[in-house]
């Protein structure tokens, strides 16, 4: 079986976001695997222990610098890594038909089995990035799972939806985006890290050609406008949300 | 009367159905495109409706004029992905509409990025409801676990949101003309049968936090799952669901799915009561969109202070029985 997963970065979640002259000043940052993507990534090389003969391959958009994080991603036990190296930072759509067009490239005319990615990136959290690319390879997909059974010709699949569970059949080839809760991503240990030194990242320098379909024309930084009025009596509580806001 | 047809909009909201019952979350996106819309000549607003639903329930809710395009049939009961988005993108096109509008839902984050690529339409998900959308300046959200907000404008000529809105307050929905046209039954394919939602499981008598109106919602200083049951009993009186902060579901005291954050759900109620939650960034990423905050907690530094309206320095173990017995008294009198 041939499963992919997409690997993005984010800051690291210590990271403190902060703004020089209007601008977020990247050198407090630390970037790190989106946490979602270690889902994406456990469930690949769970399933790759369970089907013999399994080849986990990684993609990840980025620049250069993410060859650490593809490194660690590859300790978990992953075979091997394409990242597609970029300074610009591309739209979901963007991202999106870079990944279709390289899986194109890697796997030729089949697809891979099964493609896995993370519920959202944890920096701008678009959760677009999976559907788009399951819509442009023409193959199932189901969001956001939390459940996942896989048999030889098909997978049961459970999605968390408002108040309830929606259970799904999906057929090979299909890909998947996982919430948290879907399984918990194993530790690597030194062995592991060891041998993912062996292990093969091929760099692939890109430069986009089509038009994004989302631009960012500003990020700034988010300022809290209320001020907030205290009170020492619950009474006092109920008595303003009935009538300054009218609540109940 | 040409140049006129020429500058006619058509916008598209999506009115997402589940069992039958229409989302009141659609309901609000549809009535802020209408309000938005009534003060524009020359933009037309109409629904899309997957399902057997009965348009009756919309009765009194929909503000504007409208059409409703209603596949009223078993083959969209539940959510299959391929058949929605045909549906949708047939629909786009058909009516030559311009934009499309969605509530913020499991089902909408699952088809809009399949419609995006069909459609070439730019996809602009997880704002709050904003006038930009439907003049084309863009809109904005929080980004980086809410430490900044970005704000993002389309590329294309075809646009779709996923927005959140808060409970559309009218004055009234009267004189407000809608129809429904019952659209042809479509022709079931092979490729039908592929990803569809084979059954779905409700969890009893929960009102979800994505579509609640008042959430009462508890951190770890609520100290226990036991803690909870002021929580519940509270949000009983008010008709509201009950919500957490992330380490109370990581320690077990509530499920996952009343998680609000960054890594769970966002929310848009009218009143939102954070009950011993700090207010750390990736929490408050997710109650942007509240209407009123009320915090409890016994830290008058918390963070969440600086997100609240009003605010009640003191142990929550102390402070809610006393605004439950308030509430009761005055819930009472009424
Ligand atoms: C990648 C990532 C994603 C995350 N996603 C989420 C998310 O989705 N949702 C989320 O909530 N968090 C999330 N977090 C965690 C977040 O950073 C905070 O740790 C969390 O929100 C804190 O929860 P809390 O306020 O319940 O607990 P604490 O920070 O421990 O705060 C407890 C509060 O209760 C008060 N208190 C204690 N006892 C009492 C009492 N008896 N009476 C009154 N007040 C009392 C204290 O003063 C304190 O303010 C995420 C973190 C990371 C790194
Ligand atoms: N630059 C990227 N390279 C590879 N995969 C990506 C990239 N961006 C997003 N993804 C995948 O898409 C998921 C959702 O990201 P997003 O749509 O950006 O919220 C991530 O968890 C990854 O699995």
């Amino acid at each position: 079986m041939h499963i992919a997963v997409c690997l993005c970065q984010v800051p690291d979640t210590s990271s403190v976001i902060s703004f020089v002259e209007g601008v977020i000043d990247f050198s407090r940052v630390n970037e790190m695997m989106n946490p979602y993507d270690e889902y994406a990534l456990e469930e690949a090389v769970s399933l790759k222990e369970r089907f013999e003969g399994s080849v986990v391959t990684l993609f990840c958009v980025a620049p250069p610098s993410a060859r650490e994080m593809l490194r660690k991603a590859l300790a978990m036990g992953a075979d091997r890594a394409l990242l597609l190296s970029t300074t610009e930072r591309p739209d979901p759509f963007q991202t999106a038909l870079l990944l279709s067009r390289v899986f194109a490239d890697y796997y030729g005319d089949a697809l891979p089995d099964l493609v896995f990615c993370g519920k959202h990136s944890t920096d701008f959290q678009s959760a677009q990035v999976p559907l788009m690319l399951a819509e442009l390879l023409g193959i199932e997909s189901v969001s956001a799972i939390i459940k996942l059974e896989a048999s030889a010709d098909s997978i049961q699949v459970e999605r968390e939806i408002e108040g309830g569970r929606e259970s799904l059949t999906v057929h090979y080839p299909a890909l998947f985006s996982v919430e948290k809760g879907l399984n918990a991503p194993r530790k690597t240990t030194v062995k592991a890290v060891m041998e993912a030194r062996k292990k093969t990242i091929d760099l692939l320098p890109l430069t986009i050609s089509e038009s994004p379909y989302v631009t960012i024309t500003s990020i700034k930084p988010l300022v809290r406008e209320k001020t907030c009025r205290f009170m020492q009596d619950p009474k006092e509580l109920v008595r303003l949300l009935r009538n300054e806001k009218a609540l109940f | 009367m040409r140049s006129q047809e020429r500058t006619m909009k058509t916008f598209l909201v999506f009115l997402e159905q589940r069992e039958g019952v229409i989302k009141q979350a659609s309901i609000d996106i549809w009535n802020h495109v209408q309000e938005f819309a009534a003060l524009r000549p020359g933009v037309a607003v109409s629904g899309i409706l997957a399902g057997p639903a009965s348009t009756l329930q919309l009765d009194g809710l929909l503000v504007g004029t409208g059409v409703i395009f209603h596949a009223n049939e078993e083959a969209f009961r539940l959510y299959n992905p391929r058949r929605y988005a045909r549906l949708v993108a047939e629909t786009m096109k058909r009516e030559v509409a311009t934009s499309l509008f969605f509530a913020d839902t499991a089902l909408s984050r699952d088809l809009a990025p399949r419609l995006s690529v069909r459609l070439q339409a730019s996809l602009l998900s997880g704002s709050p409801f904003d006038n930009g959308m439907v003049d084309g300046s863009g809109c904005a959200r929080s980004v980086y676990s809410g430490a900044a907000i970005a704000s993002f404008v389309s590329e294309r000529a075809m646009n779709i949101f996923i927005a959140t809105a808060r409970r559309a307050r009218f004055a009234t929905t009267f004189g407000s003309r809608i129809s429904v046209v019952v659209l042809e039954p479509v022709i079931v394919t092979d490729d039908d049968l592929f990803s569809m939602v084979s059954s779905i499981t409700m969890h009893k008598g929960m009102q979800d936090v994505a579509e609640a109106t008042i959430i009462v919602a508890g951190g770890r200083g609520m100290g226990s799952s036991g803690g909870f049951c002021l929580l519940e009993e509270l949000a009983l009186l008010l008709g509201g669901a009950v919500g957490a902060s992330r380490p109370v579901v990581d320690e077990g005291w509530r499920s996952h799915a009343e998680q609000i954050g960054q890594t769970g759900k966002t929310v848009a109620p009218e009143l939102y009561l954070a009950c011993a939650i700090s207010g750390a960034p990736q929490h408050l990423a997710a109650i942007g969109s509240a209407g009123t905050v009320v915090a409890i907690n016994r830290d008058p530094h918390a963070p969440i202070f600086d997100v609240a309206d009003y605010g009640i320095v003191g142990d929550v173990h102390l402070v809610l029985p006393k605004l439950i017995e308030e509430l009761q008294d005055f819930l009472q009198k009424r």
